[in-house]
């Protein structure tokens, strides 16, 4: 499916459940989202941590409106326990199964996104490997001067943002030498197309999850 | 600094890149907002956890408005940290990109009501209002705050206001205050 | 023909003394040109002036010009292979920079499928840049210049953390660029192993007087060949009376796919002064991250004989500190006088007296610098207060890693005197890597030589 309709298609979905309470709904974009999940043979350990980690948030949320509001009310605390889930399946569908690049090209391609921000994203992105080493890097450096940095010390923000003006002068130079000028146009190695079949689930699937909304409207 | 200066490429892979270090900071973090969720549960505040650490999470907005000062800015400083967490951090997915989205809204929104001109106390005050506001409102719909009981509200609103504040306001200002008087940005 | 002319050029960064000044230099095309001198000393900025990446990036030309013969496509390559890609693999990052010269899809296949063979790498096309090696990435940073069709290849000490087999099969490539396809190559190095078959002209930058000059024929030899013979100082080997301090037992290091150690078992004594030496990108700083417990290993590495790994990363940084290679990243606030404070307010012994500070502020040029933030500081007195702000921690052992980048005869001996007097006073250990062998030699107590994957001490260094 074209990143970018897949994209919009579950944004649109999560905004439409936010404005709701509706447990069918919900749940029928955990289905679907799950069954999008299985096509896309989603490893079984990922699908167990995708459901074991919201488990406190949502629980937390499920509490606090049923145990603790003067209403008690069962549906709306069900039905935001499940859209938490909803979030998390629906996110996960995108972001399990569409590479960065897939979507920065479609976005240049199918949105006209200005190359400086899909690529420049990507650029930062690719320095990933090495982010986690160099947070660890930066907290040891101090701590063998005996300064101690933690989540809370503005000096280990304020580290981490030298180091991130460093990397995005040598990554800018660096595009730069590799031809690329800010707002020129550029060739496409590889179209990405906007196909009538992703537009044709966009709209279907929209219209099956407004069943269970429209039906709560009229009871 | 020059207010009509575009936005170059450079910046962007630098906001991109704040924001994903600021994530791997957050990593360290996780264990607290599940340790504040489940102390608070059986009080019946357990979405306080989520308000209590929401300045940590719109950090880089004010952050990125006060060291890059072209309008939207802060909006893309909150941005860009999102999609950074979407393909690579929590559990979220792409919904985080609507709370990022929500977000860098309200922090831009207080560096446009001082009409990018002013960068102190007050704008930081503004964006914190701001920030708390509307990630209240939509936290009202997304996390059904609506359904919450009144007096619930007010301790939920003072709790994020307070992170916000500090986190957003107390350690922008200071952290900015290192950058300036580093002279690191002054080449941009 | 003359591919890049500079003449007269003076250059600055904001708010401090010119890096280079009045430079004139041509260098010829379909060439291979090499420019040498200390780090810091502008060579580095010089080739980002030719790619026309300075000033926009930063300083100011504030006299002279840099002229590029016309029509000629200048590509760069970088010194730190993981920060100059943009996308994840190299066939992507062929494919991204070829768009930006908006070439078609059938014109870009044949392009990438050319540069991958001539540099050799067709199986690395599809890996991700962060499974690969400082010498693999380089490999693929030479294909996009290829691929580009460029015409001027600039390379910023390109060998900085690339293995040896890997540098010299650059090193043939681009004379290969040069004999068969006219290009023109420039390169800055520090290290001029390998260079002698290939080079045509070389340029030294003179420090002290901030100027580029051309060698002759003559002088080019004799310094190519200086290299070589290099005056052997004896030292001593460890004796049977040295109680060890560090013990590597086991010691697997690998990056990626490659080993970069295997040592079954090694000492490093203590209250010595151990130099680690070998050749660029074969480990020795990732050793050192390795005991700094910065990096993964496999086997054991203990601390007077307790296993690192049983000891708190907090309380063990208060025993072993290592000097950084880059000054920077120890910096923790913002003028030197912050720093200062810092180091005193977390010292481990009163050795150094504010007294001692003081003289040794002025020995190392670095009184009068107090409200100077740190980061404007030179790469030279960067690496002085560095240092000094970590013997004033006074950890028992301390690692330094290249600790002479930038810096001067006068800087080296200045230092290493309060360095010496530091670890008499206070038994410390000190384990070094460093690369300037003859300039140490009176410091040091034992040499390691790092090759073939393992520690051996020598009896020369």
């Amino acid at each position: 499916m074209n990143p970018t309709i897949k994209l919009a298609l579950i944004l649109i979905a999560s905004l439409e459940i936010s404005f709701t309470y509706n447990l069918p709904a919900n749940l029928l974009v955990i289905l679907i989202s799950v069954t999008y999940l299985f096509y896309h043979r989603i490893h079984g350990k990922t699908l167990a941590w995708l459901v074991i980690v919201p488990i406190i948030p949502a629980f937390g949320l499920f509490t606090t409106i049923y145990f603790f509001s003067s209403q008690h009310d069962l549906a709306t605390a069900s039905a935001l326990f499940t859209r938490m889930y909803a979030y998390v399946f629906a996110g996960a569908s995108f972001s399990l199964t569409t590479k960065p690049l897939d979507l920065a090209h479609s976005l240049e391609q199918n949105c006209h996104l200005p190359s400086k921000f899909a690529y420049g994203t990507l650029a930062a992105f690719n320095m990933l490997p090495k982010i986690k080493q160099t947070i660890v890097t930066i907290k040891s450096a101090a701590a063998m001067r005996g300064v101690n940095l933690s989540w809370w010390s503005p000096h280990l923000y304020f580290k981490a943002i030298l180091v991130a003006i460093n990397w995005s002068e040598n990554l800018a130079m660096a595009m730069i030498s590799h031809g690329f000028v800010e707002d020129q146009p550029r060739s496409a190695y590889e179209l990405v197309q906007v196909k009538a079949r992703d537009i044709t689930w966009m709209v279907g699937l929209l219209i099956v999850l407004q069943v269970p909304i429209v039906w709560q409207i009229m009871n | 600094m020059n207010q009509k200066r575009k936005l170059h490429v450079r910046d962007i892979i630098l906001l991109a890149l704040i924001g994903i270090l600021f994530g791997a900071i957050f990593i360290g973090t996780d264990f607290v907002y599940n340790a504040l969720t489940a102390m608070l549960t059986p009080f019946g505040l357990a979405p306080m956890a989520n308000d209590l650490m929401m300045g940590l999470w719109v950090m880089a907005g004010p952050l990125a408005g006060f060291m890059i000062r072209i309008p939207g800015t802060a909006f893309l400083g909150e941005f860009l940290a999102s999609v950074g967490e979407m393909f690579f951090g929590g559990q979220w997915g792409a919904a985080t990109l609507i709370s990022g989205v929500v977000q860098g809204i309200a922090t831009e929104l207080g560096f446009t009501i001082t009409r990018y001109r002013y960068y102190n106390w007050i704008t930081l005050t503004i964006t914190t209002i701001t920030t708390t506001i509307l990630t209240f409102g939509w936290d009202m719909l997304r996390n059904g705050y609506a359904k919450f009981d009144f007096q619930l509200l007010i301790i939920l609103f003072v709790a994020r206001l307070i992170s916000t504040f500090i986190f957003g306001g107390v350690f922008v200002k200071i952290i900015n205050g290192l950058l300036s008087r580093a002279h690191v940005l002054a080449t941009r | 023909m003359t591919a890049i002319s500079v003449s007269h050029l003076t250059f600055e960064y904001d708010d401090q003394l010119p890096t280079i000044e009045d430079a004139t230099v041509n260098i010829p095309s379909s060439k291979f040109s090499l420019l040498v001198g200390p780090s810091g000393c502008g060579k580095s900025t010089l080739l980002k002036i030719i790619a026309n990446l300075y000033p926009d990036f930063g300083g100011t030309i504030s006299s002279g010009s840099v002229k590029i013969e016309p029509n000629q496509r200048v590509a760069m390559m970088f010194q730190d292979p993981s920060q100059q890609f943009t996308l994840d693999t190299p066939r992507h990052e062929i494919i991204f920079a070829l768009e930006n010269l908006r070439l078609d899809h059938d014109t870009i296949d044949q392009r990438i499928q050319d540069a991958l063979n001539f540099c050799n790498i067709e199986s690395l096309a599809d890996r991700q840049f962060g499974t690969l090696s400082g010498g693999e990435k380089q490999k693929c940073a030479l294909a996009v210049m290829i691929a580009m069709n460029s015409d001027i290849f600039l390379l910023d000490e390109p060998f900085a953390s690339v293995d040896p087999q890997s540098r010299n099969q650059l090193i043939e490539r681009l004379a290969v660029l040069k004999d068969q396809y006219n290009k023109t190559i420039v390169v800055t190095d520090h290290d001029l192993t390998g260079y002698e078959e290939v080079v045509d002209e070389m340029y030294r930058f003179d420090v002290i007087r901030h100027r580029i000059e051309h060698l002759s024929e003559d002088e080019k030899h004799k310094v190519l060949a200086d290299h070589f013979s290099i005056h052997h100082v004896p030292v001593t080997l460890p004796s049977d009376q040295e109680h060890s301090v560090i013990e590597l037992r086991n010691l697997q290091l690998t990056r990626g796919t490659t080993t970069l150690a295997d040592i079954d078992s090694f000492n490093f004594y203590d209250q010595q002064i151990t130099l680690i030496t070998g050749q660029n990108g074969i480990g020795k700083s990732t050793l050192f991250s390795a005991i700094a417990k910065l990096f993964n290993y496999k086997g054991v590495i203990t601390l007077n004989h307790t296993n690192i790994q049983k000891i708190r990363p907090a309380k063990y940084h208060q025993q072993i500190a290592m000097v950084f290679q880059e000054a920077a990243s120890q910096f923790v606030d913002v003028t030197v006088n912050e720093e200062l404070e810092l180091s005193k307010k977390h010292r481990l012994s009163n050795y150094f007296s504010d007294q001692m500070i003081n003289d040794a502020l002025n020995s190392l040029g670095l009184s009068g610098f107090g409200e100077r933030v740190v980061y404007s500081l030179s790469q030279g007195q960067q690496k002085k207060l560095q240092i000094l702000l970590m013997l004033i921690i006074s950890p028992s052992i301390l690692l330094l890693d290249e600790p002479l980048t930038g810096l001067d005869e006068k800087s080296i001996t200045g230092i290493f005197d309060i360095l010496k007097k530091s670890c008499e006073a206070q038994h410390q250990t000190v384990i070094m890597i460093s690369h300037q062998l003859t300039k140490l030699s009176q410091w040091v107590d034992h040499h390691v030589l790092f090759s073939n994957q393992t520690l051996t001490y020598q009896e020369v260094i």
